[in-house]
């Protein structure tokens, strides 16, 4: 491994901290807006109220920064194994439901949690024995 | 899942893996920061990224609307092995074992928390 690729730990560490922040965000916005303008017809008035719903613009500001931070982290990580790591949201969006949103937690899903979290564990001491083509 | 379901999970699957190998290959721009910006919009990678994500939304409702959300989850937690099939393929990317296992984690985890959900 190079001195290049060690430094880079910190960089990938915080982004995608920050790119999971941006997608639990979202998707919490999106989760509150779709519910306060439910049902979703598609109807002009349907469009309106979803463009007057609050929330609608904490999942906009998420998708947005979740979109700045992803194409500074894909400058220099490679896509597969970070896309699979992007998936780190599904377990922040199932611990928000169980805490905030009071919904239940199934041992299925503590298991999928698991094998997500390992998952993600497993890719990052896979970096460490890598070494990545030159980048274009 | 009806043959339309199975058509509009497929287009999904095509929309994500293309959309994301075109964000990669847009990403690649030089420069840091706002240089890295700047020379990313000249480039008809990260429109044709964006496009395939705006189309692939469409797609994504008109599948939910055919199968509830854990099957549409279950379905989805593919497109994270088609998406390191084509970063193998396109950007040359290493397919140690440790990242084939990683990857198959992350995917059986998100396809069992999408079928227990």
């Amino acid at each position: 491994m190079s001195a290049g690729q060690a430094s880079m730990r910190p960089f990938y560490l915080i982004g995608f901290l920050l790119l999971v922040a941006f997608d639990t965000a979202a998707q919490i916005g999106f989760k509150f807006a779709a519910t306060n303008t439910s049902p979703a017809t598609f109807s002009p008035e349907w469009i309106f109220s979803v463009i007057c719903e609050k929330w609608s613009y904490l999942s906009l500001a998420g998708y947005l920064g979740a979109f700045i931070t992803w194409m500074t982290l894909l400058k220099t990580a490679p896509i597969g194994p970070a896309f699979a790591a992007s998936h780190l949201e599904v377990v922040t969006v199932l611990i928000v439901c169980v805490t905030w949103l009071h919904e239940k937690l199934t041992l299925p899903q503590i298991i999928g949690s698991l094998l997500i979290v390992g998952g993600i564990i497993l890719f990052a001491v896979a970096e460490a024995e890598i070494e990545e083509p030159a980048h274009v | 899942m009806s043959a339309a379901a199975t058509l509009m999970w497929f287009l999904t699957l095509v929309f994500d893996t293309f959309g994301q190998l075109a964000l990669k290959a847009a990403a690649g721009a030089e420069g840091d920061g706002l240089e890295h910006w700047k020379s990313m919009v000249k480039d008809k990678w990260i429109y044709l990224g964006v496009s395939a994500y705006v189309i692939e939304f469409f797609v994504w409702l008109a599948f939910l609307s055919m199968v509830p959300l854990s099957q549409g989850v279950l379905v989805g937690s593919v497109n994270i092995l088609s998406v390191i099939i084509g970063g193998r393929i396109f950007f040359k990317e290493a397919l140690t074992p440790k990242r084939i296992v990683a990857s198959i984690l992350v995917a059986a985890g998100v396809a069992l928390v999408g079928w227990a959900s």
